[in-house]
C-alpha cells in the first residue's frame, strides 16, 4: 500500500526535519516508533518514485543521447 | 481660210502622219521628258494604265482637270514596281508623281497617250520624308510620341503580346531568345502580314487584340526587308495605335538602321526582333535573380546558419540534460541513502541510550533497596500502627514495637528510654 507523501519536495522536507528531530535530540522513546515509522514510510515511497523515474529515465536517455550522438 | 482658199484636206492616216511630226518637232522623236502630276486613276491588272492630272492649275468652274493617260508597259512595269516597293512606294490614286517618258499617239484610237519609262523616286522619297516629317510633328503635337514610353515598364514582363508573321525568321529569333532564356514567358501570339498594303490595318487590328489581353507587353516585330518592305511601320494608323495601346508596345523592327515611326512612338525600340528576344530574357532573368534566385540563396544561408545553431544548442542541451538527470538521480539516490543511514543509527543510539539509563537508574535504585541495608545488619523499626520510628522521642517505655531484619520481624517491649 502506497504511502501518500505528496510532492517529492514536500516529502523531503517533511524526511529532512524528522532527521532533524533526531539529530536535536528531540525525540522521545515514546515518538520513536511513530517518527521512525513514518520515516521509513517516506523514505520507501521516496524510492518507489525514484525507481520508477530512473526506468523512465533510462528508456529516454538513450533516445536524447542518440539525438546528441547523431549532431 | 479666211481669204477664201479652200482648207486643205487630210487622209486621216495623213493627218496623224502631221501631228506626229509636229509632236517630233517639239518633243524630239520618242525623246523622254518628265511631266508631274497626280494619280486618279490607276489598273494594273496587266499593263499598267495611269490616269494623271494636273493639280497645279485648277480649272475655272465647270471646267475639267487636264488629263493625261499614261500606260507602262507590263514588261518595264514588273521592274518599276519592284523598284519602287523596294524603296517603300506603292503607285496609288492620290499620289503626285514625276513621269518620265514619251509622249505616244495611238493612232487606232486616236489617242494621245504618255508611255510611262520611269518614276522620280527622289521626289516620291522627299515627298515621303516630308509626309513622314508632318505626322511626326502632328503626333508629337498630340503627345503621341510620348505617351507610350510613360506607361510604367513591367517589373516582371513575362506574359507578352506578339504582334508578327508567324514562321518569319524574326518571329522565329525572337521566340527562339525567349525559349533559349529558361523563363517561363507566356507568349500570347496575333497573326499578322507585316507587309503589303493590307499589312497596316492587319497591324492595327493585331495590336488592338494583343492590348486586350492579359500582357504585360506588346511586342511588334518583323526582320529585315527593304523600306517598302517596312512601309506598313511608317503607317499613321499603325503609328496612332501603338501610342494609345495601353500596354507598353516594344518594337524590333527591320534591321539596324531602320527607325520607322512606329519604333518612334513605342514605348521601347530595338534594332531587331532578337536584339528585342534578348532584352525581355534577360530582363525576366535578371529580376528573376535579383528578387527570387538571390533572396532564397540568402535565405537558405541564413536558414542552415540557424538550424547549424539550433542542433548545436539541442545536441549541447541533450549531453546537458543526460548528465544532469544521472546526477539528480544519484544525488537522490544518496540522499536516500545518507537518510536511511543516519535514521538507523540516530534510532539505534536513541534506544541503546534509554536502555543505557534504564540499567544506570536501575543500578542507582539497586543501592538504594532496604533489603540490602537489612542483610547488611541494619533493622526497620515501626511502632504499632506501622509508622517508622525514627527518634527516641516517639517512643514510651513500655510500648511494644516492631522490629524488622533481614529475614524477618519480631515484636519487643521498650522497657525504658
Amino acid at each position: 500500500m502506497s504511502t501518500d507523501i505528496g510532492p517529492w519536495n514536500d516529502a523531503v522536507a517533511e524526511l529532512d526535519a524528522i532527521v532533524a528531530s533526531f539529530d536535536d535530540g528531540e525525540v522521545t522513546v515514546d515518538d520513536l516508533t511513530t517518527k521512525l515509522q513514518r520515516a521509513t514510510a517516506i523514505i520507501e515511497a521516496l524510492e518507489t518514485r525514484l525507481t520508477a523515474t530512473q526506468i523512465s529515465v533510462e528508456e529516454l536517455l538513450p533516445r536524447v543521447a542518440k539525438g546528441s550522438s547523431d549532431a | 481660210m479666211s481669204n477664201g482658199e479652200q482648207p486643205q484636206v487630210f487622209e486621216v492616216a495623213q493627218l496623224y502622219e502631221g501631228v506626229t511630226e509636229l509632236l517630233e518637232s517639239g518633243f524630239g522623236p520618242r525623246q523622254p521628258f518628265w511631266v508631274r502630276g497626280e494619280i486618279v486613276s490607276l489598273n494594273d491588272r496587266t499593263h499598267a494604265y495611269i490616269d494623271i492630272v494636273d493639280t497645279a492649275k485648277v480649272p475655272e468652274r465647270g471646267g475639267k482637270l487636264a488629263t493625261l493617260k499614261g500606260h507602262c508597259w507590263k514588261t518595264k512595269y514588273e521592274g518599276l514596281k519592284r523598284s519602287l516597293r523596294d524603296e517603300g512606294f506603292t503607285l496609288a490614286p492620290g499620289m503626285v508623281v514625276n513621269f518620265f517618258g514619251h509622249l505616244d499617239l495611238y493612232t487606232p484610237t486616236g489617242s494621245l497617250g504618255f508611255n510611262i519609262l520611269n518614276v522620280d523616286v527622289q521626289s516620291l522619297m522627299g515627298d515621303a520624308a516630308k509626309r513622314r516629317e508632318l505626322l511626326l510633328a502632328a503626333l508629337g503635337a498630340e503627345g503621341l510620341l510620348e505617351k507610350n514610353k510613360l506607361l510604367p515598364f513591367p517589373t516582371m514582363p513575362l506574359k507578352v503580346g506578339l504582334v508578327a508573321s508567324k514562321g518569319t525568321e524574326g518571329y522565329n529569333d525572337f521566340l527562339n531568345q525567349l525559349t533559349g532564356s529558361g523563363m517561363a514567358f507566356l507568349v500570347t501570339h496575333v497573326q499578322t502580314t507585316v507587309q503589303g498594303d493590307a499589312a497596316p490595318a492587319e497591324i492595327v487590328r493585331a495590336i488592338r487584340a494583343v492590348d486586350d489581353e492579359d500582357v504585360d507587353v506588346i511586342v511588334v516585330i518583323r526582320g529585315g526587308g527593304s523600306k517598302g518592305d517596312l512601309a506598313c511601320f511608317d503607317d499613321e494608323s499603325v503609328a496612332r495605335t501603338i501610342a494609345h495601346s495601353r500596354h507598353p508596345v516594344l518594337t524590333g523592327i527591320g534591321h539596324t538602321g531602320d527607325t520607322s515611326i512606329a519604333d518612334l512612338v513605342a514605348h521601347q525600340q530595338f534594332i531587331t526582333p532578337s536584339a528585342l528576344g534578348t532584352f525581355l530574357a534577360d530582363t525576366a532573368r535578371t529580376l528573376y535573380e535579383n528578387r527570387v534566385t538571390r533572396p532564397a540563396e540568402k535565405l537558405q544561408r541564413y536558414a542552415t546558419a540557424l538550424l547549424d545553431e539550433a542542433a548545436n544548442y539541442t545536441g549541447e542541451r541533450r549531453r546537458t540534460v543526460v548528465l544532469a538527470v544521472r546526477d539528480r538521480l544519484r544525488s537522490e539516490q544518496m540522499n536516500l541513502t545518507h537518510v536511511r543511514g543516519t535514521l538507523t543509527s540516530a534510532s539505534k543510539y536513541l534506544v541503546e541510550s534509554a536502555g543505557r539509563s534504564l540499567t544506570a537508574t536501575r543500578a542507582l535504585l539497586a543501592a538504594y533497596d532496604p533489603q540490602r541495608r537489612l542483610a547488611q545488619g541494619w533493622a526497620i523499626v515501626s511502632a504499632a500502627d506501622g509508622s517508622i520510628i525514627r527518634s527516641v522521642a516517639t517512643v514510651a517505655a513500655g510500648e511494644t514495637i516492631t522490629v524488622r531484619v533481614a529475614d524477618g520481624s519480631f515484636h519487643t517491649v521498650v522497657q525504658e528510654r
